[in-house]
């Protein structure tokens, strides 16, 4: 209480010093704030300059992208230094120029729906099976290449790119292709040319190295419905059909197709002897090949690295036929010309760069290379053996449902394997997949 | 007790010495600090002439005059030196930061929620248009392709050189139409494109690509409402349209029998015969409550909803409160003095709160796999166990639990060891003296006292793991499934749950009812908070 009394006390006579303005809120001293008074023209004057110049930076920065031929080109890290050389090789000798921004693979589809115009690319590395949602929100252009430069890529890679509910249209220039394949261990086993065949194979190498799996076939608890489709294909499971007008059917689901069905003993026979576990995961799919105790291996391209290093003697094969050929999923990635590039003034530049240039074999060369993959162009020599054992398994490969419907296919799809191959307390593969395909449908909706 | 009442011996005051940090924030007074006050605020007005020029080129005028007044406030609060104005010096950058990182995306949540935003429906009305009518385009039965090459003719208008591609005739196209050329005049390099033409200047380097908006709207008439368009610089192809905008009733029509696709007015065109046969792209539109009415009632979405609840429900309380127990319990244990290597204990107890949650839970993941995992393998092999923890439904949801309770306890640790300082020993102390035994103490004065500042953190926590979305989807994706749908698995919780319905499900991505499910979520933790908080009120009155 004294306290309190004490300190009002010693305030006042400062605050009727003052005048109007109380001394004790002030908070620097009167010679200071004298010396900012003065100072006030000066600072107005500084702060003029900063605005002046910085406003002047950022304006003829925006200004200048607009003016010049600018292509943006949106890229994964793999891809970016042979697609901006390659786009390079180009703008050099066409006066424009390109700015390529890495991003992650999958954001470049996700962001281009939300990015800004201004910031928006003008051409993206993109994989066919985003065609569909891509052009279904109008984010892409459709391209016409011409005859020459069609003749020059196998028409299944042209086809993953296209879409269309009324009018099929090409939205994407492919550069290269992937898909998996059988790896066989030849040190451990035959390489086999029927089911029969791998069967015993595997099961016998099972047996040897006393594993829990005879194929090495990645699941994990959340499935893999991509690398079990050589199996679902053998089976004679398919995921849409395709309509008279020949575009994917999303109302047509073959997830548990009569034949699928009539065949799923296999499943639950295959579930029991251990031939396949939903248990082994990408990893220790991997370490099981690599370590010498898994005979087969299922994987793609991106694994031809491993594959090399290992130090195994090794041959990619497709997978022998089960009741039907056990074709893999074929995967396409190439380049898109975006809806922004007209709005950028340059849809003329873009399409140019993408129909002509990076349809080319030189640059599908370089472009495929870059990824490690298989050039898309046929006239575009891989010489890499095992990206050509990789090319052989694709035979008869059906690409993956480029239509947005798939986006309820592949959770649904990857648990009915995951239920009937876990080993013990399985489901009885013909209920898991007639499950699967009810989900799936009642998504679609 | 004494020496606390005795006058403190009167002492020459030693000269103001002030701390470290406020010496350092005492260096940026003066010029320093003048010349980075300037840069920021320099900094500041630039961006907003900037965005200005973007907002007057894109017509937004209250926008603008937004931003104007906003600046101008700033500018004023920092350079014009007025008592009331120090305040909202402080007040000024919260508020920016408030508005930019909370109010907006609130209130853009709730938009997306009204709305149809979802694959095929995020373009505007007028693009959506635009693009069905570039969509629709078809080459005729006879169409043919072109190589192409921009060339000026005698009077320097542009004209286009075509070549029939697989062919050999040639044309010069105009606007008006196309006429041959002889085939001796012009030249054509390897690809087929035309490379000189008699009589024509042919457009090369950079020139050709300043041509963009000419040759956008360059399209040669042939035969009925096919044209040639260019595509690019050296391709053209003619194409004609199948479907035809009528602005007067905002309707498509196919021209090839007249069947009618109207606006439905959920930002599509639909064929008036086959509702379901819509042209896309669609477009973003209002569409009231129909994403709540979705949820409340279909029943792929309204089916597992309880039972996705309760589990949610009872993930959330059970981690907060075996965190909490857990947490206490070595706090207590820790607080002995002149315990050797405290510190050591306490550092190694902090680290799964410091480690970044993604690769912890990735790393538990591959800890309990069931057949590689060092837990399976390692621990539990020896004693002949075999733990399915990630493929049984309810040993997934112990997973769950454990590694969250893994994850959160260090945190509790903390929290509680702090609150625990912060209770006099007194009190402990003389309910000791008056009798009671350890554990009365503690039920009666300690945890009393402690719930009063911990409870509240308790329900910050319960909010937080109540959507604690990496938990669950780093850890097990939701699954196993069990049931009959794999949307809703044994451990998914709402927000993984309305990820599956929202991001992965249907036709892709459905931001309208993803923000949706957002809205019902905020709410249900809205509702137990502020009830959580009424009770924990109740607390403070021992204070």
């Amino acid at each position: 209480m004294t306290t309190r009394a004490r300190s009002k006390e010693s305030r006042e006579p400062d605050a009727r010093g003052s005048g109007a303005r109380p001394q004790q809120a002030r908070l620097v001293s009167p010679r200071m704030e004298r010396q900012l008074m003065q100072n006030s023209l000066t600072r107005m004057w500084a702060l003029l300059g900063a605005i002046a110049a910085l406003a002047a930076i950022l304006v003829s920065t925006a200004t200048a992208a607009h003016k010049a031929v600018t292509i943006v080109i949106w890229t994964d890290s793999d891809r970016a230094a042979a697609v901006t050389k390659v786009a390079n090789d180009w703008a050099t000798t066409n006066g424009a120029t390109i700015k390529v921004v890495t991003k992650n693979f999958g954001d470049i589809r996700d962001n281009l729906g939300t990015v800004a115009a201004a910031d928006a690319p003008d051409v993206i590395t993109a994989a066919h099976d985003w065609t569909g949602q891509l052009a279904a929100n109008g984010l892409v252009q459709p391209l016409y290449p011409s005859k020459a430069v069609r003749s020059q890529f196998p028409s299944y890679t042209l086809n993953a790119f296209s879409y269309g509910t009324a009018v099929k249209k090409l939205y994407g220039i492919p550069a290269a292709v992937e898909n998996i394949g059988l790896v066989v261990n030849t040190k451990l086993a035959k390489t086999p040319t029927t089911f029969k065949q791998l069967e015993t194979e595997a099961l016998a190498q099972k047996k040897k190295a006393h594993l829990s799996f005879g194929i090495a076939v990645q699941q994990g608890s959340g499935g893999d419905a991509y690398h079990m489709y050589p199996f679902f294909s053998g089976l004679g499971g398919y995921i849409f059909g395709t309509n008279k007008a020949g575009n994917l059917d999303p109302s047509d689901i073959g997830v548990a197709s009569p034949t699928l069905i009539k065949n799923s003993g296999l499943i639950n026979k295959w579930n029991k002897e251990g031939l396949i576990n939903s248990v082994v995961d990408g990893a220790a799919a991997q370490n099981a090949f690599l370590k010498g105790q898994a005979a087969f291996w299922i994987t793609g391209p991106w694994n031809s690295d491993t594959l090399k290093k290992s130090g195994l003697s090794f041959k990619v094969i497709q997978m022998p036929a089960i009741v039907k050929p056990s074709v893999p999923f074929l995967g396409v990635q190439g380049f898109m010309v975006t809806k922004y590039a007209d709005a950028h003034g340059v849809g003329s530049a873009a399409t140019d760069l993408v129909t002509n240039f990076f349809a080319s074999p030189s640059a599908q060369t370089q472009l495929a290379a870059a990824n490690g993959r298989p050039p898309a162009n046929v006239k575009a020599k891989s010489n890499d053996p095992v990206l050509a054992q990789f090319s052989a398994a694709s035979k008869g490969g059906v690409p993956m449902p480029n239509i947005p419907q798939m986006n309820s296919v592949w959770g649904d799809l990857g648990q009915a394997w995951v239920k009937s191959t876990k080993g013990a307390g399985a489901t009885p593969a013909a209920v898991a997949f007639k499950t699967a395909a009810r989900a799936i449908a009642d998504k679609i909706g | 007790m004494s020496t606390a009442t005795a006058p403190a011996p009167v002492e020459e005051q030693p000269p103001f010495r002030p701390g470290l940090i406020a010496r350092s924030i005492a260096a940026f007074s003066g010029t320093p600090g003048f010349v980075i006050k300037i840069v920021l605020l320099g900094l500041t007005n630039a961006l907003a002439v900037w965005a200005a020029v973007v907002l007057v080129d894109t017509s937004r005028w209250i926008a603008l005059g937004i931003l104007v007044a906003a600046t101008a406030l700033i500018d004023f609060v920092y350079l014009v030196p007025r008592q009331w104005a120090i305040p909202l010096k402080f007040l000024i950058p919260g508020t920016v930061f408030l508005i930019a990182f909370e109010i907006v995306p609130i209130l853009y949540t709730i938009e997306v929620a009204f709305s149809n935003y979802s694959t095929g429906h995020i373009a505007s009305k007028a693009d959506a248009i635009k693009q069905i009518k570039i969509n629709s385009l078809e080459a005729p039965a006879n169409g043919k392709q072109y190589e192409i090459a921009p060339a000026r003719d005698a009077n320097g208008k542009l004209v286009l050189i075509l070549h029939v591609d697989g062919a050999s005739a040639v044309y010069v196209g105009t606007k008006k139409g196309l006429s041959p050329l002889s085939k001796s005049d012009v030249k054509l390099d390897e690809n087929g494109i035309p490379a000189a033409a008699k009589g024509y200047t042919l457009i090369k380097g950079a020139e050709l690509f300043t041509l963009d908006r000419q040759l956008q709207g360059f399209d040669i008439p042939t035969t009925g409402d096919a044209a040639i368009e260019p595509q690019g610089v050296h391709q053209a192809v003619e194409l004609q349209p199948t479907l035809r905008y009528d602005p007067a009733h905002d309707r498509f029509v196919r021209i090839r029998d007249g069947l009618v696709y109207a606006n439905n007015g959920r930002g599509s065109f639909a064929a008036v015969n086959h509702p379901r046969d819509e042209l896309e792209p669609g477009w973003k539109a209002y569409i009231g409550a129909a994403n709540f009415k979705k949820l409340a009632t279909s029943p792929l979405y309204r089916n597992p909803f309880l039972r996705v609840f309760i589990w949610t429900l009872a993930y959330a309380t059970l981690t907060v409160l075996l965190s909490f127990a857990l947490g206490l319990f070595i706090a207590i244990a820790l607080d002995k003095k002149g315990l050797r290597g405290q510190r050591l204990y306490r550092s190694a107890l902090v680290i799964p709160y410091a480690m970044p949650g993604f690769l912890s839970l990735l790393v538990w993941g591959g800890l309990l796999n069931d057949q590689f995992g060092v837990v399976n393998r390692t621990l539990l092999a020896p004693f002949g166990l075999h733990v399915p923890w990630l493929f049984d439904a309810n040993w997934a949801r112990v997973s769950v639990i454990m590694v969250s309770v893994w994850l959160t306890t260090p945190y509790f640790f903390l929290v509680s060891m702090g609150a625990l300082q912060s209770i006099p020993a007194e009190l402990t102390e003389a309910a000791r003296v008056d009798g009671g035994a350890g554990w009365a103490v503690f039920r009666r004065v300690t945890l009393p006292l402690l719930l009063v500042a911990v409870a509240p953190l308790m329900i910050a926590s319960f909010a937080f793991n109540f959507n604690n979305f990496n938990n669950i989807f780093l850890l097990t994706g939701g699954g196993p499934c069990s049931g009959t749908s794999s949307v809703a698995c044994s451990t998914d919780i709402l927000i993984s749950y309305s990820y599956k319905l929202a991001i992965a499900s249907g036709k892709g991505n459905d931001y309208g009812l993803a923000s949706t499910v957002g809205i019902v979520i905020f709410f249900i933790v809205a509702s137990i908070s502020a009830f959580g908080f009424w009770r924990s009120k109740s607390l403070e009155n021992l204070r």
